[in-house]
C-alpha cells in the first residue's frame, strides 16, 4: 500500500517504520555497495593494465568458458572441484562438532577435567590451522589432510564457545529442574543442553568461518586432488590469472553461503532461547 | 504426628579458607498441614538458606528436616519451590514449562495435558498455553512459576521471595491471587520474604530470624482470618510493632 506513492509520481518519502521501506533500504545499498566494488575493480584493472589483474569482463568470460569445458589443465569441471572442497569441508567439521561438543560439555562442568586438558588445549591452541597442513597432507593425503586442518579450524572456537556457553548457564533454572524431581541425565538433557544450544551454534558460526579460510588454504599445499584452492594454486602457476579470479569468487560465494546460513539458524534458535 | 513438615536444630556453617560462617543456628520449627509460615529477617539472616535446605538444595551442617515422618535427603518433588528470579525455562513455552515436572516423573501425555489445563487455570493462565516466557510480564511469569511448582501436587510449597521481582502493584495483586489459589488447593506453604506487610497479609505465622548466625527469634501468631484488611488499625499497629523490633535487630549488630 504505502509503495503506491512510489509509482505515483508524488514526493517519495523513506518511512523507517515501515518494514517494506526497510527492506527495500538495505538492499538498494547493498546493491550500491557491490555496484561500487565492481566498479573499483574495473577502474584500477584498466589503469593498472598487466595481466595479473584482469578486468571483471575477462573474469567473467573465464568463469563462462571454465562452466562450460572445465578445468582443461587437471580435466576437473568445476562442479567437480566445488564439490571436492565441500565434502573435505563438511567431514573437517562434522568430525570438530562432534569432538569440541561433548568434550567442551564435559570441560564445561567438571572442573577437574578442565584443569586438566586445559594445558594441554592451551599448547595446541595457538598453532595456525594451516601450519599443520604440510603435515596432515603428507601424513593423511589429499583428502583426509585438508579435512584434518579444516578439523583444526573448526575446533578451538567451537570449544570455547561450548565451555563458555556452560558456564554461563543460569544456576536457578539447574535448582528449579532439581525441585521438580530431575535427575542428572535429565538435568544435562532437559536444561544444560538447550541452555547452551545458542553458545554451540555461535561456535559453529565462527568456526565455519575459520574452517572456510582452512580449507581452501589446505587445498594448495595438496599437490593433486582437486578443490577450489588447488584450482587456484594450480591455475596462479601456469599463469592463467582469470581463472584465479573466478577461484577467487568462488571461494566468496561460498563463504557467504555457509556463514549465512550458520548465521540464520544462530538466530533460530538465539530467538527460541528468547535471547535475541 | 501433628506437624506436616518438621526442621529439627537445623545448623549451616559455611566454610571458606579460614573463616567459618554460621549462616543458621538451632532453628526448629514445625509446619502443620495447610499452614502458611513465613521466614522474615534481616538480610543476610539466612532465610533462604533455610529454604533451600528444605528443598534439597542445600544440605544442613547438623540437625535435620522431616516431611510426613520421612527425613528430607536431596531435592525431590514432594517440595515444589518458587523462585524470585522465576527460573522459568525460556526455550519451552507456557504449557511446556508446567509440563515440566509431569515430563520428568513420565506421566503420559493425555493425562499430563489434562493436568497443565487445570493448573493453569488456576493460577490465570489458560488463554497463554502456548505463548512464549520473554513475552510475558512479569507477574505473568510467576504465576507460570506457581504453576509448574504446584502442578507435581507437592507436600510443601516453597516460596523464596517470590513476588520480590514485581513493581509494587503487581506485588499486591500477586499476593490476593495466592490466596485464591490456596483457596482452592489449601497447599502447605513456607514463605520466605523481607517484607512485614506482605508477611502479615499472608501468614498464618510469622517466624523472625536474627541477624547472622540466624536464629528464631520471634514467632508471631497472625490470629485475623483472610482476606485481610491492610487499612485496619490492629493491622498497621502489628506492622509497626515487627517492624521496629527487626529495626532493633539490624541496629544491635551494626
Amino acid at each position: 500500500m504505502a509503495r503506491t506513492s512510489e509509482y505515483g509520481g508524488s514526493a517519495w518519502r523513506y518511512d523507517k517504520d515501515n518494514k517494506y521501506h526497510r527492506y527495500g533500504r538495505t538492499v538498494l545499498i547493498t546493491i550500491a555497495s557491490l555496484l561500487t566494488f565492481l566498479l573499483a575493480w574495473w577502474v584500477l584493472s584498466i589503469i593498472a593494465a598487466i595481466p595479473y589483474f584482469p578486468t571483471p569482463e575477462r573474469a567473467w568470460s573465464a568463469f563462462q568458458l571454465l562452466m562450460e569445458r572445465g578445468d582443461l589443465a587437471t580435466g576437473l569441471t568445476m562442479w567437480q572441484n566445488v564439490e571436492a572442497s565441500l565434502y573435505r569441508f563438511g567431514g573437517g567439521f562434522i568430525i570438530a562438532f562432534a569432538v569440541a561438543v561433548p568434550l567442551g560439555l564435559a570441560l564445561g562442568y567438571s572442573g577437574l577435567v578442565e584443569e586438566f586438558a586445559k594445558p594441554m588445549i592451551e599448547v595446541l591452541r595457538p598453532i595456525a590451522p594451516i601450519a599443520w597442513a604440510p603435515l596432515f597432507v603428507l601424513a593423511m593425503g589429499t583428502s583426509l589432510g585438508p579435512m584434518m586442518v579444516v578439523f583444526i579450524g573448526v575446533f578451538f572456537p567451537l570449544l570455547t564457545n561450548t565451555i563458555f556457553g556452560v558456564k554461563k548457564i543460569d544456576s536457578h533454572l539447574v535448582d528449579a529442574a532439581k525441585t521438580l524431581g530431575a535427575n542428572e541425565y535429565q538435568i544435562f538433557y532437559k536444561v544444560m543442553l538447550p541452555c547452551t544450544a545458542p553458545y554451540i551454534m555461535n561456535g559453529i558460526r565462527v568456526g565455519l568461518g575459520i574452517g572456510w579460510m582452512c580449507i581452501v588454504a589446505a587445498e594448495m599445499i595438496a599437490p593433486f586432488g582437486g578443490g577450489i584452492g588447488y584450482f587456484i594454486n594450480n591455475q596462479a602457476q601456469i599463469g592463467n590469472w582469470p581463472n584465479v579470479f573466478v577461484g577467487l569468487g568462488i571461494v566468496s560465494v561460498l563463504g557467504i553461503m555457509t556463514t549465512g546460513l550458520a548465521d540464520y539458524v544462530h538466530r533460530i534458535i538465539s530467538r527460541r532461547m528468547g535471547i535475541e | 504426628m501433628n506437624g506436616h513438615l518438621e526442621l529439627k536444630n537445623l545448623r549451616k556453617v559455611f566454610r571458606t579458607d579460614d573463616t567459618e560462617v554460621v549462616a543458621i543456628d538451632d532453628i526448629s520449627l514445625d509446619v502443620a498441614k495447610g499452614e502458611l509460615v513465613s521466614l522474615i529477617g534481616p538480610s543476610g539472616c539466612g532465610k533462604t538458606t533455610v529454604l533451600r535446605m528444605v528443598a534439597g538444595l542445600q544440605e544442613p551442617t547438623s540437625g535435620k528436616i522431616v516431611l510426613q515422618g520421612r527425613e528430607v535427603q536431596g531435592p525431590g518433588s514432594d517440595r515444589g519451590m518458587v523462585f524470585q528470579e522465576f527460573a522459568l525455562f525460556p526455550w519451552r513455552s507456557v504449557r511446556r514449562n508446567v509440563e515440566f515436572g509431569l515430563e520428568i516423573a513420565g506421566v503420559p501425555k493425555e493425562e499430563r495435558r489434562k493436568k497443565v489445563e487445570r493448573y493453569l487455570d488456576v493460577v490465570g493462565l489458560e488463554r497463554f498455553a502456548d505463548a512464549r516466557i520473554h513475552e510475558l510480564s512479569g507477574g505473568m511469569k510467576q504465576r507460570v512459576g506457581i504453576a509448574r511448582a504446584m502442578v507435581n501436587n507437592p507436600d510443601v510449597l516453597l516460596m523464596d521471595e517470590p513476588f520480590g521481582a514485581l513493581d509494587a502493584q503487581t506485588r499486591n495483586i500477586m499476593q490476593g491471587e495466592l490466596l485464591k489459589i490456596l483457596a482452592k488447593t489449601s497447599k502447605t506453604i513456607l514463605f520466605v520474604t523481607h517484607s512485614v506487610d506482605e508477611a502479615l497479609y499472608l501468614s498464618d505465622r510469622i517466624i523472625m530470624l536474627s541477624k547472622r548466625p540466624g536464629r528464631i527469634k520471634t514467632i508471631i501468631e497472625v490470629p485475623w482470618p483472610r482476606p485481610r484488611d491492610r487499612a485496619a488499625p490492629e493491622f498497621a499497629a502489628l506492622r509497626k510493632q515487627i517492624l521496629s523490633e527487626l529495626e532493633k535487630e539490624n541496629v544491635m549488630d551494626d
